[in-house]
């Protein structure tokens, strides 16, 4: 417990806490593994036990709080004021100066496949990577797990270990599942959200016939800069009349994400529209977190667009 | 008791579903409570054999078994006393079948109330206990602790809705309560006997409940009084008026302080804030109850009166209400507001009478305490706003608690109105139900011969919950 004196003085804004849970059900790491070690309150209580003694610091529990997409939605949730992510943030100072070297979810670079371009250093917003000693390395405390330089990277050596359902292959898989023959007869588009705070559906239950009967897809993202071109044609080809991306205003994206899925995406659909693909059928909105009214408004007008395209792929081709 | 053995809990759940890590018990060791405790393990059944399989083991072990939902519950319901092996709902989430034509639902134990009621509301009805914590509160949690919410006054608590259920008993087997028509008249209502039970008789595994057609229209409107006694005038006068409020929630000066403390509602800071809401499908029924509500308000002198019909409106108005809970946490910097004598229901011509009491008590032993509730149903709740590091605190607070409790019993109260018994109230409960606990023990070793399941709580909970229990702040 020696290396977490230093906690003591968020004891009082963990007493505050009142445990109440307001805050789980916006964060992402939460949502996608639903134990309450991963949600914030959890988190909380983990530091309540590294400074009460109950909790003995460990890689595990490193782990644990390594783990954050620093969404800060628990944050802005939370019923009684907690400083949730300052509390984290001093937590994980005194674990990696303790010598706990876990990863969570930053990012890693494999240094045996970085052609050393340097982009991802150069890109990230938040100053995480640096060039040292031939290698490229990632500080724990300064990463934001936003996955920018994972596109950035032109030979793929980027990694986020656990994803929590965010990675491109996660969500390739889930786009996949939800167009899989026959099991959602209406299915027609894919909706990338930003954040779990918009999102306008169960959040934890389901009901197979609301399945059945649904349109779109929602996946939640973290940061809509992470949706990859090739993610988006996955869905077209896995038979999607159209994907919707819902980011944050630029102002708010403190990831520089915004305006990169934009542009990305335009420079899809550019040729796309050659071959006669209508560009109205793949779309980025800007919805302000927290407004899951907005996101409805906006996925509704999408989705009279989609239903106005027709499909795109015969059922047969798709 | 023995040993857990991790690889019997394997073979029933799958590793993906088991939690041993030091780290993950502390977690599960909490709820919303001040108490703490430390699980052996903690498991996530997914299939009611599943649920099967663990009881029958955990019986024939004489382990523990906490059925745990969000672990939202303020008294300490979930957490694990004497070890054991929690049992964590939430992998139980589905929607099993919404049945408009015989008017009922069929729910996992795991959804969250929430995600019913987003289910629901396309068919133009909803499931109406409603807690504050509808986000994170799951139905088995609300079932296992009879909650209830601002509109339990006109469509009652999870009790009333509950019309059948599957129930795990400690040894495994699987039973089913209630029938799902609209009445079912002999033999002993075992489903409605589980709804209070926190646990203790067995673990639900499936619910149907009711829900009722969702309102067209809704009308708030807000009164303000200078003294609180007249605003608990005004209450017993609506209740006995024949008038039907689809809510009516008081708030005391302290909350009111409280709220524009915090949120800077700018509210005027009078002795009592009365909410009143009335619902329907026409305005033609709605008007004559909200002019019912303002006649006797005024008749006690009530003032300040505003009623909107308007969403966004409705919303301005009841921030009073609604803000309260975060407000009392950012009441005063070095004060935590903790979850005791956190509920409490009396008859509804005591209401004032309760409060002033409250604040009483609160001054004498140097604690800051609010009053505020469903009074619509009888329901008063308030929190301890206290310094959680200093160990007088706990001994006021204690005393406090003793005397609350107290007075209710005395005005023909009971201990909780919805928020449950677990281990911070069961002193109290104790004392109240002294002539029946031993039935209920009897019963309870009918469902559980061997106390496995969620022992040491309600009528076994325990006198001294500051010395007997571990707390789960750090007092000097
Ligand atoms: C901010 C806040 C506001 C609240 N507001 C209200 C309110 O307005 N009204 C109200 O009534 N309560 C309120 N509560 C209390 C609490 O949220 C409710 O009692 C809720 O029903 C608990 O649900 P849960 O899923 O969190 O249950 P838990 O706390 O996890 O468990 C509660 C009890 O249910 C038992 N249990 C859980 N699942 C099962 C199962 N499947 N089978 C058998 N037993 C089971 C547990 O053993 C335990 O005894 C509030 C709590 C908070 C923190
Ligand atoms: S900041 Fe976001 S990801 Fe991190 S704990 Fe809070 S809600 Fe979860
Ligand atoms: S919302 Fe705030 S008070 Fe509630 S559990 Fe989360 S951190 Fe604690």
């Amino acid at each position: 417990m020696g290396t977490m004196n230093k906690l003591e003085k968020w004891q009082g804004a963990l007493n505050k806490c009142i445990r109440c849970g307001y805050c789980y059900e916006h964060c992402p790491i939460y949502k996608s593994t639903r134990w309450e070690t991963d949600s914030p309150r959890g988190k909380l209580i983990l530091l309540y036990g590294l400074l009460s003694g109950g909790v003995e610091p460990s890689e595990y529990v490193a782990g644990k709080l390594m783990e954050c997409f620093h969404c800060g939605r628990c944050q802005k949730a939370c019923s009684s004021g907690v400083p949730i992510q300052d509390v984290y943030q001093d937590a994980r100072e005194l674990l990696v100066k303790a010598g706990f070297d876990v990863p969570g979810t930053t990012s890693r670079t494999d240094t045996d496949v970085c052609a050393l371009c340097l982009n991802c250093v150069r890109m990230c917003t938040h100053g995480a990577r640096s060039f040292v000693d031939g290698r490229i390395v990632t500080d724990l405390l300064k990463c934001r797990s936003c996955g920018s330089c994972l596109d950035i990277c032109p030979k793929q050596g980027v990694t986020i270990r656990r994803g929590f359902g965010t990675n491109p292959e996660e969500l390739d898989r889930e786009v996949a599942a939800f167009f899989a023959d026959g099991r959602n007869p209406e299915a027609k588009a894919v909706v990338f959200s930003c954040g779990w705070s918009n999102y306008p559906g169960m959040q934890t239950a389901s009901y197979e016939p609301d399945a059945m009967t649904a349109e779109y897809k929602v996946l939640v993202t973290v940061c809509s800069g992470r949706i990859r071109s090739e993610t988006i044609l996955s869905a077209l080809d896995a038979g999607a009349w159209g994907v919707l991306v819902v980011s944050c205003p630029e102002e708010d994206c403190e990831h520089g994400g915004s305006p990169r899925v934009k542009a990305r995406l335009e420079a899809l659909m550019k040729p796309l529209a050659g071959i006669g693909v209508d560009p109205g059928r793949v779309q980025v909105v800007e919805v302000a977190q927290g407004n899951p009214k907005k996101f409805l408004e906006v996925t509704r007008a999408f989705m009279e667009d989609i239903r106005a395209l027709g499909p795109l792929l015969k059922r047969s081709e798709a | 008791m023995s040993d857990i053995n991790f690889e019997k809990l394997r073979a029933i759940v799958g590793e993906a579903n088991l939690l041993r890590d030091p780290a993950d018990l502390y977690v599960y060791g909490s709820d919303s409570s001040v108490h703490e405790g430390m699980p052996q393990a903690v498991v996530r059944p997914m299939t009611v054999e599943q649920v099967q399989e663990l009881l029958r083991y955990a019986d024939g072990e004489r382990i523990p078994v906490i059925p745990r939902g969000s672990g939202s519950g303020m008294c300490g319901q979930v957490v694990p006393v004497q070890g054991g092996i929690v049992l964590d709902m939430k992998g139980m989430n589905r929607i099993l079948e919404i049945n408009l034509q015989d008017g009922y639902c069929r729910v996992e134990p795991g959804v969250v109330d929430d995600d019913l009621n987003k289910a629901l509301k396309p068919h133009g009805v909803f499931y109406p206990p409603t807690p504050a914590s509808s986000m994170v509160a799951t139905i088995g949690g609300e079932l296992a602790n009879n909650a209830s919410g601002t509109r339990s006054v006109k469509y009652g608590a999870a009790r009333d809705a509950i019309l059948a259920m599957k129930v795990v008993l400690a040894g495994g087997e699987l039973v089913s309560f209630g029938a799902t028509t609209r009445v079912a008249a002999s033999g002993y209502p075992l489903e409605r006997l589980m709804v209070g039970s926190e646990g203790t008789l067995g673990v639900i595994v499936e619910a149907a409940l009711r829900f009722v057609p969702i309102p067209r229209l809704r009308c708030l409107g807000i009164a303000m009084f200078n003294q609180l006694g007249e605003a608990g005038d005004a209450i017993s006068d609506i209740m006995g008026s024949g008038c039907q409020p689809s809510m009516l929630e008081l708030v005391d000066k302290i909350a009111i302080t409280a709220a524009n403390k915090a949120e800077k509602l700018g509210l005027p800071e009078v002795e009592a804030i009365l909410l009143f809401e009335a619902d329907g499908m026409a305005k033609e029924t709605i008007d004559p109850e909200i002019e019912k509500f303002r006649a006797i308000c005024e008749r006690h002198n009530g003032f300040g009166f505003e009623f909107s019909y308007d969403e966004k409106e409705r919303a301005r108005i009841f921030a009073a209400r609604s803000k309260l809970f975060p407000s009392l946490s950012k009441y005063d910097e070095r004060l935590a507001s903790t979850s005791l004598a956190d509920d409490m229901a009396v008859p509804f011509s005591k209401m004032a009478e309760t409060a002033n009491k409250i604040h009483e008590i609160a001054e004498r032993h140097g604690l800051v305490m609010t009053a505020y509730g469903h009074c619509g149903a009888g329901c008063m709740h308030t929190k301890i706003l206290m310094d959680t590091e200093k160990g007088e605190h706990w001994e006021a607070a204690q005393r406090a608690v003793a005397e609350i409790y107290e007075y209710v019993r005395s005005v023909g109260g009971t201990t909780s109105a919805e928020h449950g018994i677990g281990l911070s109230k069961a002193a109290a409960f104790k004392r109240e139900k002294a002539s029946v606990l031993g039935l209920m023990r009897g019963i309870k070793k009918v469902f559980d011969p061997n106390n496995i399941m969620n022992p040491g709580k309600l009528m076994d909970g325990p006198e001294d919950w500051v010395g007997e229990t571990h707390l789960r702040y750090q007092k000097s």
